[in-house]
């Protein structure tokens, strides 16, 4: 084989695996908007066109979920979720990478440590805590647990390598004190990491699933995750209402993507310009 | 009176001193260089200076208030970073008045000091750009018109040429010097270039490991370094070292290196046979004089005005020799270098000045 035909061979393969990711990561998406247009029975077949059911799932949608009340609900704990996890970790992460103590990377190595603890194994005396706080079946309990988050102060800490001292010496010279040099120079220098870390933590918040299944007992808690769960594992599931309401719940991160989508990508390639 | 004294002050990281008992007197609206090679110490005491580091003993006092343990701010200085360190949010019109702002300054104060200082600095059309909007030169004018605006006591300057080309280094330097004659405020601007601290300072202090090696005039470092170091950091090119043994007498300087050479250069209360150095400025050198070295031309560089010819002895070390009649010479010719033994510096064998 000559050099010209081993490199379209090596196109075609790379092409090929591509299109393959591209394909697997799509069709799920795809899939959810054809199944929102068709009957639950259309969908079984593995019908793959739009259909003329959309009407219909949405009113059902509608009449058997509370929507106002699951939307607010999830909305409700991701924003307070996303806000006290930005607060604590990216504080944490300035401090662990401003100020130098002789047990700074003990402690720093024993937070990362808790990265390797599978969710599994803290639930059950996570649960107990909840209710010895007298906070199961509130979003507070769904909330708490994920504020200090080990991924997110590691994220903070590696990003504020790339923070300029020389910034915070200039700020003390300015007569700042520590917490106003990270409130009025750290915070604003630092936005595109913050909505990187914003978009994470929103996420990861507003799917969340295991967790607030195991604390939100009444309905008037569930947030839409949950309400889709039932949905789907109805004794006749309607998985053409279950689409509408998965393309729903993926609205609002959609839109947060898409407003943040800029600062999302300069905060991974590196904040401080 | 004083404005600024340090007294056998001191730094420590745990057992590691980085300062080791800094003496200093500083006058009103004196120019003072802080000058050595990395890692002597020089930005940690500007630091220490600025409040930026904590002084482990020993005193610093501004207008005869001793000022250890005050704040930075408090401190009536304003302290021009290497990399400018604008803040990269604010405008900057912003970043001349934030200090201002937070000290509680009334905002037609705020305006008008911004204002002064801009038109000093020709900073006008600048006030509403980010400082990624503008070039190195005047992120640098920014932020010296953000000390500026402070009306401090005192100017700290930390290496703030370091991040600019050569050519606006010059141009920077000229600057700041006028800067300097216009405000008349006491300046100490660290740097490791020794043309800056030869063209800008009033008063240079050679810093080497954490201790002040000599404080003068650049030109009395210049014409009287008091040690080896000082002789051989002060003036570009270089000073030329000589190895010599002083011979019976004491009055002339045997040069192994140089063909066994015997120069008259007079060496005070020396021992014959003890071993000296004898330091020559490159400018020394010249067609008269009493005293004479054979040499060949390794390498030359013609700048015009001037030509260095790069010369030894043998496979000896090379001298630096500095002539204004330099064009007819080429590489490989042999030259007696002459210089008068009256402009011949002599350290001992611990490198100390003997005069």
């Amino acid at each position: 084989m000559n050099k010209g035909s081993t490199r379209i061979a090596a196109t075609i393969v790379t092409y090929g695996f591509v299109g393959l990711m591209a394909f697997l990561s799509i069709f799920p998406f795809v899939w959810m908007l054809f199944g929102a247009t068709n009957s639950s029975i259309d969908i079984i077949k593995g019908r793959m066109m739009p259909g003329g059911a959309l009407a219909t799932n949405v009113s059902t949608f509608f009449t058997q979920v509370n929507a106002p009340l699951v939307f607010w609900n999830s909305a409700k704990i991701a924003i307070l979720a996303t806000i006290l996890t930005l607060a604590v970790s990216s504080l944490a992460g300035y401090g662990f990478e401003m100020f130098r103590s002789r047990h700074r990377d003990r402690i720093y190595s024993a937070l990362l440590l808790t990265m390797m603890i599978p969710f599994a194994a803290l639930m059950i005396p996570l649960f107990i805590m909840m209710g010895k706080a007298g906070l199961i079946n509130t979003h507070l309990a769904v909330v708490l647990p994920t504020i200090g988050s080990a991924f997110i102060v590691f994220y903070f800490r590696q990003t504020t390598k790339a923070f300029p001292s020389e910034l915070r010496d200039a700020a003390k010279v300015d007569g700042l004190k520590e917490w106003q040099i990270f409130l009025f120079i750290y915070v604003p220098v630092m936005r595109s990491t913050y909505a990187a870390a914003f978009i994470i933590v929103f996420m990861t918040a507003w799917n969340n699933y295991l967790w607030p299944l195991i604390v939100l007992q009444s309905n008037e808690q569930k947030t839409i995750t949950l309400v889709i769960s039932s949905l789907a594992s109805a004794y006749y599931p309607d998985y053409g209402v279950v689409m509408v309401g998965t393309i729903l719940a993926t609205l609002p991160t959609l839109a947060v993507f898409f407003f943040m989508q800029r600062q999302f990508v300069q905060g991974m390639l590196g904040s401080v310009k | 009176m004083s404005e600024l004294q340090l007294n056998d002050v001191r730094k420590s990281y745990g057992n590691f001193e980085v300062i080791k008992g800094v003496d200093l007197d500083i006058k009103t609206g004196e120019f003072v260089v802080f000058v050595g090679p990395s890692g002597c110490g020089k930005s940690t005491l500007l630091r220490m200076i600025a409040g930026l580091e904590e002084i482990t003993s020993g005193d610093l006092t501004i207008d005869g208030e001793r000022m250890n343990d005050v704040d930075p701010s408090k401190r009536g200085i304003a302290m021009v970073f290497q990399s400018y360190a604008l803040y990269p949010h604010m405008t900057v019109r912003e970043n001349m008045g934030f200090a201002l702002r937070f000290a509680g300054v009334p905002k037609a104060e705020i305006e008008s000091r911004v204002g002064e200082a801009a038109n000093i600095l020709e900073l006008g059309p600048l006030l509403d750009r980010k400082p990624k909007q503008l070039s190195g030169g005047q992120r640098q004018r920014v932020a010296i018109g953000r000390a500026i605006v402070r009306h401090p006591k005192i100017f700290l300057f930390d290496e703030p040429l370091s991040n600019l080309d050569a050519e606006l280094r010059v141009h920077m330097r000229i600057e700041i010097a006028r800067l300097h004659k216009k405000l008349a405020t006491t300046i100490i601007y660290v740097t490791h270039d020794q043309v800056e601290a030869m063209t800008l300072a009033d008063k240079i202090v050679v810093m080497r490991g954490g201790v002040v090696e000599q404080v003068g005039s650049p030109l009395d470092l210049y014409d009287d370094p008091a040690n080896l170091f000082v002789a051989g950091f002060i003036g570009s090119p270089k000073m030329n070292f000589l190895k010599g043994i002083v011979e019976a007498g004491g009055t002339h300087v045997r040069l192994p290196d140089l063909g066994n050479a015997i120069i008259p250069v007079r060496v005070k209360d020396a021992t014959p046979g003890s071993a000296v150095t004898i330091g020559i400025r490159p400018e020394h050198f010249g067609e008269t004089g009493s005293a004479s070295l054979d040499l060949t031309i390794d390498m030359l560089e013609h700048l015009g005005g001037e030509t260095f010819a790069y010369a030894r002895h043998g496979d000896g070390e090379l001298i630096i020799i500095e002539t204004k009649n330099g064009r007819g010479l080429k590489s490989g010719d042999s030259i007696a270098a002459r210089f008068d033994p009256a402009a011949a510096l002599v350290f001992d064998a611990d490198g100390r000045r003997l005069r």
